[in-house]
């Protein structure tokens, strides 16, 4: 059994991998086919690995269907003017260094799988960006990390996140240094900016793939809460104060933004930083609430963005959210997905993000009664920035000189309704999803509440 | 489930699959025709009336309370629980029915009212959703399913405001009630968890959750801010003008008769508890006798139909929180079923109100005597001329509200740009040229 999983794992990661070799010497039009059918194995076998995974120790399997599911998706999606074998080739890499960034049950695994994900965004051709933000904060957070398991390697601990469960390896230098790099990839205030900075300028889709990986939440839901329970509970109030200022500040930031790459980038980052102050909140529900939030995140986020570019396809890339674009009369259905991914995104029941809002309001309220207001307060901001995206983009005046339908495709149409279908599917039955969740997050919560138990997330 | 449990989850239902069921065929490629839909609709909404006309006969033969369904948790986490319960008590009947009788109405009139509209469809989608809104939040059984009932029937409304989207003051006054709309939510949200963190509950089918009086209080308050941002009481009442946007159907079952009074079904579901707070209840006598006076003034001043008509409503809505406040719950409802009758016919009759003029201008031989002139004669001439020009900008209170938040919000938003471009050279969009050009139409209005 275990070495069924270890082979499965070894598929879902290694796969893609070696796609993005082949796909360098194969005819560009067989890239998307080619991408699709090694996200298409990946999905396949993290799918076998989470049926395999005992309830409570299956939010790596449950990461990784989605993240495949997600980089699928993406290579349905992505236009055909984005397709080459760069693009493809570098949203397969991040796809397996991602999975086995979920999979590492030690620290070194965990470090290589952090800076493999950045590896492709160093590559001026494929990540034209126009500032050094982005690069600068990816690798000052792989140094950061880099030095923290340095330090614990040279404390004389092991490298296996088993064995240092409850240690404390290295003490507070170490725990500084991991929460600085959670700070800076994840994009907490004051390292917010690179963020809209990346999504700006370059490649939208693979950008947002690495953005979805959500390693900031992975490293405090891995490593800090297993390895650091009793220091993780004091640091824990700081970093949900800072995640709250961030959905807040990010939020009110969002309202006066008028480009629409910067702006959805706001308006993600908010919603991300919820997840992080969800998972600090210390109670079941805001735990529960932040991973399922995770999910409803991940999905929306890469909807939207998606939509958005298949927009600037159309349309031009010179969209604006500074007056009315009358986009919807040309693109009806693209209108409605991107209403639902985004207000799926703030909460709109029916969907998933309804739930996971609910159980994220109480458990933050809980846990910080006067501060954890912020969140529904930003949350509401994010509302109106998204349905003004919404109505500046699509609503207003039809364009002239653009008489065709510029609608979705239909391998688009099928994919974003497939989107749509999970947020909402998942939205109105979602207590399999939450209790799965609730699974892991009893978990985590009970490392940063008990001083014996700590069962850990990563037990295999 | 016996006859009338199942006659409660249809008639909750029904609205909310037919809209699933239309949306998604629509987006699958499917678009029905006009006849279709709206039969589709006036049959659902016939049946759902039958189907409470028996649980209402049912109920009185039985000498029952209430229906109630309960399908268990939505979802639990640890000790907290999301109850999924459907209730129909002798206060959710009455808007239970006013929403199924009405939604019908305003279906049958719309397929006339809106033939070849190109939004026809998006219109009777949308009719759908809110309904099935609407019917979730008055038959919810506890504040937890309410919250989502209240929400669609919040984006519902502000869809309906920009439904002519080709002209931007639909869409722009659609964004703004939205933005009122969100804000006073998070009031009922923020309650909701109150409940659920000192009474381990929010259900209220077996009651209201127990509460001390000053956690009574909070929540009343809280409920209070929700309820006021629905029903657009003082000093929310600057969003109601800019909903009048939307085409007459969904003016009249919105703002004159349903959602306008969700706000004070809200009040009503949570009286006792608001009964116990002194506070609670002199606020929401203040609230309700300053927004009937605000409703009375600024409707006299109001140059076209719909907008003095939806003041009219704000008047009526701010007597019902009176009545709210004073424990008369009872008179509360019987007003609020009348007024949302009458209000309705109002409105769908207000796009031919010159012709009823001039019907009733024939019929009286040429004289129709002048009315409505008796309140400003109690007032000196000079104080007249100060209330119309305080009228005219509807009490200044979206002034105030802009000067007090809007201004400061969007200040410190630009400077948090500011901040996070500093040190950077101004940013270039993406390197495309537009492919096509971005000038508008010339014409393109739509309907009004």
């Amino acid at each position: 059994m275990r070495q069924t999983g270890f082979a499965l794992r070894l598929v879902a990661i290694c796969f893609p991998w070696l796609a993005a070799v082949l796909i360098a010497v194969i005819p560009r039009q067989l890239v998307r086919g080619a991408g699709f059918a090694a996200a298409l194995v990946s999905v396949a076998a993290s799918a076998l690995l989470l049926i395999g995974a005992p309830a409570r120790e299956s939010l790596d399997e449950a990461l990784m269907v989605l993240f495949s599911s997600l980089a699928l998706g993406a290579t349905l999606v992505i236009p055909k003017r984005d397709c080459t074998r760069a693009a493809i080739g570098g949203m397969l890499f991040v796809l397996g260094s991602t999975l086995l960034g979920y999979s590492a049950g030690n620290l070194l695994v965990l470090l290589a799988a952090w800076v493999l994900t950045t590896v492709p965004f160093f590559a001026a051709r494929w990540f034209a960006v126009r500032t050094w933000r982005p690069r600068a904060a990816l690798l000052l957070s792989s140094a950061a990390l880099a030095s923290a398991i340095f330090l614990i390697a040279v404390s004389g601990h092991s490298m296996s996140l088993d064995r240092l469960k409850a240690q404390s390896p290295g003490g507070l230098h170490v725990l500084a240094l991991l929460t600085f790099a959670v700070i800076l990839r994840k994009g907490i205030c004051p390292a917010h900016a690179w963020v809209a900075d990346a999504v700006e300028g370059g490649p939208v889709i693979p950008t947002v793939l690495l953005l979805n990986g959500h390693f900031g939440a992975l490293l405090v839901a891995k490593v800090i809460v297993p390895l650091f329970p009793h220091a993780a509970r004091d640091l824990f109030s700081a970093l949900s104060y800072l995640a709250l200022f961030t959905a807040l500040y990010v939020a009110i930031r969002g309202l006066t933004e008028s480009s629409p790459r910067p702006l959805l980038a706001c308006i993600a980052l908010s919603q991300s930083a919820c997840i992080l102050a969800g998972l600090e909140s210390r109670t079941a529900e805001g735990i529960t609430g932040a991973l399922v939030h995770l999910i409803v995140v991940t999905v929306s986020t890469m909807g939207l963005f998606g939509i958005l570019r298949l927009l600037e396809v159309r349309f031009g890339e010179n969209l604006t959210t500074a007056r009315h674009l009358g986009l919807g009369e040309h693109a009806p259905r693209l209108a409605v997905f991107f209403v639902v991914f985004g207000l799926a995104l703030v909460g709109l029941p029916g969907t998933l993000s309804f739930c996971s809002q609910d159980l994220l309001i109480h458990g933050t309220l809980a846990s910080h009664p006067l501060t954890g207001l912020l969140l529904p307060i930003a949350t509401a901001m994010n509302a109106v920035s998204v349905f003004r995206m919404f109505t500046r983009l699509f609503l207003g005046k039809r364009r002239t000189g653009f008489t065709l339908m510029a609608d979705a495709l239909p391998r688009e149409q099928w994919t974003l309704a497939a989107g749509v279908l999970f947020v909402v599917l998942g939205g109105l039955f979602p207590s399999s999803i939450v209790a799965l969740q609730s699974a892991q997050a009893e978990t985590v919560e009970q490392a940063t509440h008990r001083e014996n138990i700590y069962p850990g997330i990563n037990a295999r | 489930l016996d006859v009338s449990q199942a006659t409660l989850v249809f008639v909750v239902l029904a609205p909310g699959v037919l809209f699933a069921v239309f949306g998604m065929l629509w987006l699958m490629g499917w678009a029905p025709s006009e006849r279709v839909i709206s039969t589709a609709t006036g049959l659902t909404f016939l049946m759902s009336v039958f189907g409470l006309v028996g649980m209402v006969v049912g109920l009185v033969w039985t000498s029952d309370d209430s229906v109630t369904v309960e399908f268990g948790n939505w979802f639990a986490v640890h000790d907290y629980r999301f109850p999924l319960v459907l209730m129909a008590d002798w206060l959710s009947l009455p808007f239970l029915a006013m929403t199924v009788v009405l939604s019908g109405l305003i279906g049958r009139f719309s397929a006339t009212y809106l033939h070849r509209e190109r939004g026809f469809l998006r219109f009777f989608l949308l009719l759908q959703l809110f309904a099935f809104g609407s019917l979730l939040a008055f038959a919810a059984g506890s504040f937890d399913l309410l919250v989502g009932g209240w929400e669609m029937v919040s984006i519902t409304s502000v869809l309906l405001i920009a439904f002519f989207l080709q002209r931007a003051a639909p869409v722009e006054n659609g964004l703004r009630v939205f933005a009122v709309y969100r804000a006073c939510d998070i009031g009922l949200l923020v309650a909701v968890f109150a409940m659920h963190h000192w009474a381990a509950t929010a259900s209220f089918h077996a009651g209201l959750p127990e509460l001390s009086a000053r956690q009574s209080m909070i929540v009343g308050l809280l409920l209070l801010a929700a309820a006021a941002g629905k029903a657009a009481q003082v000093p929310f009442s600057g969003w109601l003008p800019r909903a009048m946007e939307g085409p007459t159907p969904s003016s009249a079952i919105f703002y004159g008769a349903i959602s306008i009074h969700a706000g004070a079904y809200l009040l009503l579901r949570v009286q006792p508890m608001i009964a116990r707070s002194g506070l609670a209840t002199a606020l929401v006598l203040a609230a309700g006798a300053i927004t009937a006076i605000h409703g009375t003034i600024v409707g006299r001043a109001s140059s076209d139909a719909k907008t003095s008509l939806a003041y009219s409503s704000l008047t009526q809505v701010g007597v019902v929180f009176i009545e709210i406040g004073l424990g008369w719950t009872s008179i509360a409802i019987a007003h609020i079923l009348g007024h949302a009758m009458v209000r309705t016919l109002q409105f769908l009759r207000a796009p031919s109100m010159l012709h009823d003029y001039h019907a009733m201008h024939s019929a009286s031989g040429g004289e129709v005597p002048p009315t409505g002139q008796h309140l400003e004669d109690l007032f000196p001439r000079s104080m007249q001329l100060w209330l119309y020009r305080w009228a005219l900008d509807r009490g200044h209170l979206d002034a105030i509200l802009e000067r007090a938040l809007v201004h400061p919000l969007m200040r410190l938003s630009r400077i948090f740009v500011k901040l996070d471009r500093a040190g950077l050279r101004t940013p270039v969009s993406p390197s495309g040229q537009y492919a096509v050009s971005m000038k508008t139409t010339a014409g393109g209005k739509g309907d009004s």
